[in-house]
C-alpha cells in the first residue's frame, strides 16, 4: 500500500548565475512499512529531498502527496498539524530542547496536539530506547548517542505514519551507530512506519529495503536487499 | 508536563541569567512609569498643600459682591466655604504705618490668617495684628492694649487689641503690620478699598461650569471675577492660557515616558526572541504551529511581566518615597498631614496597566516574528550566525583595524537590533533633555531667592547715613552690605517701543514729531554697585551689565518685566542700542541700553513707566543723589538674633529695619517643593537610562556567547574580541546619542519657544548637557559589556561554543 508518493519535485534555490537546482523532477513511491535509504555525495540534495518530502520546504515544482494527501495544498497552520501527526523528524544534531528532560522532550509533539500521553506506550519507548533510567535527565547530562535515541523516541511518540531521518548517526561512534540503527530498524518493524533515511554509511544502506541515490538533484533507485 | 506552554517556565527557569535580564528590563520600564507618574500624583498633593498655603485656599472670588450675590452663592450646594475679604488701605497704628483688613472668621483658616493668642476680632472696636509687630520697638503691644488708629482723612478711633496672629512672611519683610479688624467694624468706618467674595468649592466641582452659573445667574461680569489660577492649575481646571500652555509641556514629555517605556520592554522582547531563532525552527520542526509559538511567545512576556511588574512597582514607589521623605523632613511643618508612604493609585495603575499593555503590545511583533521562523533553520541552523550579507564590509576594513570593523560591521548587520539599541539610548537622552526644560523653568520661572536676596534691609526717606555701609560690614556675623539709589526720573523714547498691553492700559499715547514718546508716568531709575551687576547677570536677556561698558557709553539697562505698582507688567519691548532719554539736572541726555534684563528682585509701588537700572557714577550724574535710598543685608546662620541686635543698635530713629528671613524661607519652600520632584524625575530618568542601557549592552553580549566562542576558536585574541564587542556596542551608543542629542535638541527648543516663552524661559544651546551626556554613554557602554565579557572569558572555548 502506497504512502508516500513523490511527483514531479524539483527545487531551485536563486536565479540568473546563482541559480542552483538542488533537485530535478523527482519521482518515486513507497509503501507503508518500507525502509528507504537515501545516499549521496554532500551537496547532491538528499537533505532538500527530505525536508521537501517532510514539509520543512516548499518546492518549486512537483507534489508531495502523503497517504493521499497533497501536503503543499494545505494551509501553513494545516501542514503544522500534519506534521506533528504524521511525521516523525530525527536530525543529525538531535535537535532536543535542552530545557525538558528525556520525557518531556518525547511527550512535546502529543502536547503541542493537545493529547494527553499515553503512559504506558511513552514507557514502552522509554524501554525499548534503554532510556527509562534517564527518564529525567535533561540533554545536556546524555551522551550523543542517548540524546539521539530520545530524538527517536520523540519520533516515534505520536506513532506517525512516516519517520524522516537525517544522518541519524552521523554525530555517533561506531558502537553508537549500531545501536540506534538496530533501534531504528526495530522500531518500524515492531510499529509498522516507514523509515525514509539520510546516509553516508554504506553498510547502513545496505539494511534498508531499497535504496536512492541523489546526485546532482536527480534521484535514481539502486535497488535493495 | 500537561500542557505544551508549560515549556515556558521551564525555559525560563534553564536559562535564569538570561530571564533575570529580561525582568530588570521589563522592571525598569514599569519602575519608570510608575515612578514618574506616582511622583507626579504625589507632586500634586505637595503642590496643593504649598500653593493653599502660598496663594490660599479659594478657587474664585468675586469682586464687590452684595449681600444678595453672597447669599445665593452661599446656598449652593458645590460651595464648601466662603467669605469676605476687605482691605481698608494704609492707616497708621499708634503712629506707624500699617495695612488694614477684615476677612470672615470662618474663611481665616483658608487664608492661612492663624491665630496664635487671644480670639478673633468680632466688637466693632476689637483689632487683631501680627505677632512681630505687637513685639516690635516701635509698637510694644499685648492683648487688651488700647490704640489708636489714624486715617488718612483724619479720623481717629481707638481700638482694643483681642488676638495675635501669625506673622505674614511678606508683611514682615516690608516692615508694615497687617492689622485685622473685625467685619461689623469696616461697616462703621464705610471706608473698604475693594471687597473681595472669596469662594471655596467641594471636592469634585466642576469649577469652570459652577463660575459659569454663577455668572449667568447673577449677572456678575468677567471684571468682576477673579481666580486663584495658581490652585486651579494644579486642580486641572484652569484656562489660564499659561497654565494650559505648561500643560501642554508636561503632556508632551509624559507620553514621551511612556513611548521610552514601550520602546524598552519591546526592545528586550526582541532580542530575547532573536536569539532563539533555532530553538524556534525546531519547534516548528516537530510540528508546532505558528499559533502555538505566539502563544508561547506571548506566555513568556506574561510570565515576565508577572515578576516584574511587582519588582518595578515596587521600585517607582521606593523613589516616590524618597520624594515624600525629602519634603516631609524639610518642612514638617506644612507637610506633616501627608503620609510618608504614599500609595499613588494612579502611579500604581499606570504603572501596572501600562506594562501589561506594554508587553501585549511588545510581545506581539517579536511573536509574529517568532512563528515565522522557518523550520528549516533548526535543521541547518542557517540563522544562528549571520554571516555577512552582499554588502561586505570592505571599506570599513581598509579604514579600520579588523575587529574594528567587524565589530561595527556586526552592529549594522542586524538592522533591526541596530536601530532598536540606538533607538533606545536616543530616547532616554531625549527624555532626560526633555525634562531638563523644567528645571530652566524651576530657576526663571519659579519665584525663587537668588544669591543677591537680603535677609534684612534698611531704608529711609532721609538717605542713608554714607558710612553706614562700613560700619555695618563690622557688625559680626554680617556677610555683606549692598546698598542702592532710587529715583523717579522723566524718562522718553520711541513710542513704538511700547507694548500694546500698556498702549491700552494708557488709552491715550502721545509722540512728538521725532517719534519720541509724550511720557505720562515718571520712570523708575535705580543703582547697581558691582556687586550687584554681578549677581544679574544670570537674569540678563541680552547685551552686557558691567560697570564700565555702563560708565563708558553711558548705558543703562532696561528691565523686561517692568515692576509697576507692584506688578510685574511688560511695558515695553527693549533691544539692546535703544535709545533712552533721561532728564538730568544739566538737561536731557542721551543714554543706550547696553544689556535687557529679565526682572528686578524689587517692587515700585507707584505706576512707573519703565525700569531702568545704571551705575552708581551715572546715577548721581542724573540725579543728584549719594546716599544709599536702601542698604541690603545678608547675614550669617548661627547666632542671628545676636547679630540682627547688633545691627538695631546702629540705627537712627528715622531708619527702618526690615526683615525678610521669614519671606525668603517661604519662597524657598515652594522653590523646594517642586525641585525635589523635578530632579526626581531627572533622577529617576537617569537611573533608569542607566540601567536600561547597561541592560541593553549586557544582554547584547550574552546573546553573542556562542558567536564569540567562534570568533575565539578561530584564533581572535582576548584583547581583539574586546575591541570587536566594544566598537560595536560603540557603534550602538554613538549612532543613539547623535540621534538622542539632536532630537533632544529640537524638544528643548520646541517646548522652551512654543510654550515657556511666557515664563520667560529662553533657550541655550545645550553645549554642557552635550558634553556630559557624551561623557556619561561613553562610560555607560564601557562598563556595560566589561561585566559580561569577563564572564565569557572564564568560559572555555568549547564550552561557549556549546553554550546554546
Amino acid at each position: 500500500m502506497e504512502i508516500l508518493r513523490i511527483d514531479q519535485l524539483s527545487k531551485t534555490y536563486g536565479s540568473g548565475e546563482t541559480k542552483v537546482e538542488a533537485l530535478k523532477e523527482a519521482s518515486f513511491s513507497v509503501s507503508r512499512g518500507e525502509f528507504v535509504s537515501i545516499v549521496g555525495q554532500s551537496g547532491a540534495g538528499k537533505s532538500t529531498l527530505l525536508h521537501l518530502i517532510g514539509g520543512l520546504d516548499t518546492p518549486t515544482a512537483g507534489r508531495v502527496i502523503i497517504d493521499g494527501m497533497d501536503i503543499y495544498t494545505l494551509l501553513e497552520e494545516e501542514l503544522a498539524v500534519f506534521r506533528r501527526r504524521s511525521i516523525g523528524f530525527i536530525f543529525q544534531a538531535y535537535n532536543l530542547v535542552p530545557e525538558l528532560n528525556v520525557e518531556e522532550n518525547m511527550v512535546l509533539p502529543l502536547l503541542l496536539d493537545y493529547k494527553k500521553p499515553d503512559g504506558r506506550f511513552i514507557d514502552e519507548l522509554l524501554d525499548i530506547l534503554g532510556l527509562t533510567d534517564r527518564k529525567h535527565h535533561l540533554p545536556g547530562q546524555l551522551s550523543g548517542g542517548q540524546q539521539q535515541r530520545v530524538a527517536i523516541g520523540r519520533a516515534l511518540a505520536t506513532r506517525p505514519t512516516m519517520i524522516l531521518a537525517d544522518e541519524p548517526t552521523g554525530n555517533l561512534d561506531s558502537k553508537n551507530s549500531r545501536e540506534v540503527m538496530n533501534l531504528l530498524r526495530l522500531s518500524v518493524e515492531r510499529f509498522n512506519q516507514t523509515l525514509l533515511m539520510i546516509t553516508h554509511n554504506q553498510n547502513y544502506a545496505t539494511l534498508a529495503d531499497r535504496v536512492f541515490q541523489v546526485e546532482d538533484g536527480l534521484v535514481r533507485e539502486l535497488g535493495g536487499q | 508536563m500537561n500542557h505544551y506552554l508549560a515549556l515556558v517556565p521551564k525555559y525560563l527557569a534553564a536559562h535564569r541569567k538570561k530571564t533575570r535580564l529580561v525582568i530588570i528590563s521589563v522592571a525598569i520600564s514599569v519602575a519608570l512609569i510608575t515612578g514618574v507618574f506616582s511622583m507626579l500624583d504625589v507632586f500634586f498633593q505637595f503642590e496643593k498643600i504649598q500653593v493653599i498655603h502660598d496663594y490660599g485656599n479659594y478657587h474664585i472670588a468675586v469682586l464687590d459682591a452684595s449681600e444678595q450675590e453672597t447669599q445665593t452663592i452661599n446656598s449652593r450646594i458645590d460651595v464648601q466655604n466662603s467669605g469676605t475679604w476687605r482691605t481698608l488701605g494704609s492707616a497708621r497704628l499708634n503712629g506707624v504705618t500699617c495695612e488694614l483688613g477684615a476677612l470672615d472668621q470662618q474663611f481665616a483658616g483658608n487664608l492661612n490668617v492663624e491665630l496664635i493668642q487671644g480670639h478673633y476680632p468680632t466688637d466693632r472696636n476689637e483689632i487683631m495684628l501680627e505677632q512681630w509687630a505687637a513685639q516690635s520697638r516701635q509698637l510694644n503691644l499685648v492683648i487688651g492694649d488700647h490704640v489708636q488708629l489714624s486715617f488718612p482723612d483724619g479720623l481717629e478711633k481707638e481700638f482694643r487689641v483681642s488676638g495675635l496672629y501669625r506673622d505674614l512672611g511678606v508683611m514682615k519683610a516690608q516692615g508694615i503690620p497687617g492689622v485685622f479688624l473685625s467685619v461689623n467694624g469696616t461697616h462703621d468706618l464705610q471706608r473698604a478699598e475693594k471687597s473681595i467674595f472669596l469662594i471655596e468649592f467641594k471636592n469634585g466641582v466642576n469649577i469652570r461650569k459652577a463660575e459659569q452659573e454663577i455668572k449667568a445667574d447673577l449677572g456678575i461680569t468677567e471684571d468682576r471675577i477673579d481666580r486663584n489660577n495658581h490652585l486651579l492649575a494644579l486642580m486641572g481646571q484652569s484656562d489660564h492660557n499659561a497654565v494650559l500652555d505648561f500643560y501642554k509641556v508636561g503632556a508632551v514629555l509624559f507620553a514621551l515616558v511612556l513611548i521610552a517605556g514601550v520602546l524598552m520592554i519591546y526592545n528586550t522582547f526582541n532580542i530575547s526572541v532573536m536569539e532563539r531563532v533555532r530553538q524556534f525552527g525546531m519547534l516548528r520542526c516537530i510540528g508546532t504551529s505558528q499559533t502555538q509559538i505566539k502563544k508561547l511567545v506571548r506566555r513568556e512576556g506574561l510570565a515576565i511581566t508577572l515578576r516584574a511588574i511587582p519588582i518595578g512597582v515596587l521600585a517607582g514607589m521606593v523613589m516616590t518615597l524618597i520624594c515624600c521623605a525629602i519634603l516631609k523632613y524639610y518642612n514638617h511643618s506644612l507637610f506633616g498631614t501627608i503620609p510618608l508612604l504614599n500609595f499613588s493609585l494612579v502611579g500604581i495603575s499606570a504603572g501596572i496597566g501600562i506594562g501589561f499593555l506594554t508587553v501585549l503590545i511588545a510581545s506581539f511583533l517579536p511573536a509574529r516574528k517568532a512563528a515565522r521562523v522557518s523550520p528549516i533553520n533548526a535543521v541547518t541552523g542557517s540563522n544562528e550566525i549571520k554571516t555577512p550579507d552582499q554588502k561586505k564590509p570592505g571599506w570599513l576594513m581598509r579604514r579600520f583595524k579588523v575587529e574594528i570593523a567587524m565589530g561595527i560591521n556586526n552592529a549594522w548587520q542586524t538592522r533591526r537590533t541596530f536601530w532598536l539599541m540606538a533607538s533606545s539610548i536616543a530616547i532616554s537622552i531625549i527624555l532626560f533633555m526633555g525634562f531638563q526644560v523644567f528645571v530652566d523653568f524651576l530657576y526663571t520661572g519659579l519665584k525663587t531667592t537668588k544669591p543677591y536676596t537680603p535677609d534684612l534691609s534698611l531704608t529711609s526717606a532721609q538717605g542713608l547715613p554714607s558710612d553706614l555701609s562700613a560700619r555695618l560690614g563690622n557688625v559680626e556675623g554680617v556677610d555683606r552690605v549692598y546698598g542702592r539709589m532710587f529715583a523717579h526720573v522723566e524718562a522718553t523714547f520711541e513710542a513704538d517701543k511700547l507694548t500694546d498691553s500698556y498702549k491700552e492700559s494708557i488709552n491715550r499715547i502721545e509722540t512728538k514729531e521725532n517719534g519720541l514718546l509724550v511720557p505720562l508716568e515718571r520712570s523708575w531709575l535705580i543703582s547697581y554697585d558691582k556687586q550687584q551687576m554681578k549677581w544679574a547677570r544670570s537674569d540678563l536677556i541680552d547685551g552686557v551689565f558691567t560697570e564700565e561698558q555702563l560708565n563708558q557709553n553711558q548705558g543703562i539697562i532696561a528691565v523686561a518685566l517692568n515692576q509697576r505698582n507692584n506688578a510685574s507688567t511688560e511695558t515695553a519691548n527693549w533691544q539692546v542700542g535703544d535709545k533712552v532719554y533721561l532728564e538730568t539736572r544739566d538737561g536731557t541726555k542721551e543714554f543706550t541700553v547696553v544689556g535687557v534684563l529679565r526682572s528686578v528682585p524689587f517692587n515700585d509701588s507707584e505706576f512707573n513707566l519703565a525700569t531702568f537700572i545704571t551705575s552708581e557714577k551715572l546715577f548721581t550724574e542724573i540725579t543728584g543723589q549719594n546716599a544709599y535710598d536702601c542698604l541690603d543685608l545678608q547675614i550669617s546662620g548661627q547666632n542671628q538674633e545676636k547679630t540682627v541686635q547688633g545691627i538695631k543698635s546702629l540705627l537712627s530713629e528715622d531708619i527702618t529695619f526690615l526683615d525678610a528671613r521669614q519671606r525668603n524661607a517661604e519662597v524657598n519652600q515652594a522653590f523646594i517643593t517642586m525641585a525635589v520632584f523635578i530632579y526626581g524625575f531627572l533622577a529617576v530618568i537617569a537611573l533608569i537610562s542607566i540601567i536600561n542601557i547597561f541592560n541593553t549592552m549586557s544582554t547584547s553580549v550574552v546573546a553573542k556567547t556562542r558567536y564569540l566562542g567562534l570568533m575565539r576558536a578561530i584564533g581572535m585574541s582576548w584583547r581583539q574580541l574586546c575591541r570587536m564587542v566594544l566598537a560595536e556596542s560603540a557603534t550602538y551608543s554613538l549612532t543613539g546619542s547623535v540621534i538622542g542629542c539632536f532630537l533632544g535638541v529640537v524638544l528643548q527648543r520646541f517646548l522652551i519657544n512654543s510654550w515657556l516663552v511666557s515664563f520667560h524661559v529662553l533657550w541655550h544651546f545645550p553645549l554642557g548637557q552635550l558634553i556630559g551626556i557624551a561623557i556619561f554613554i561613553s562610560v555607560i557602554t564601557v562598563l556595560s559589556v566589561i561585566g559580561p565579557l569577563k564572564k565569557t572569558k572564564k568560559m572555555a572555548v568549547a564550552e561557549v561554543v556549546q553554550a546554546f
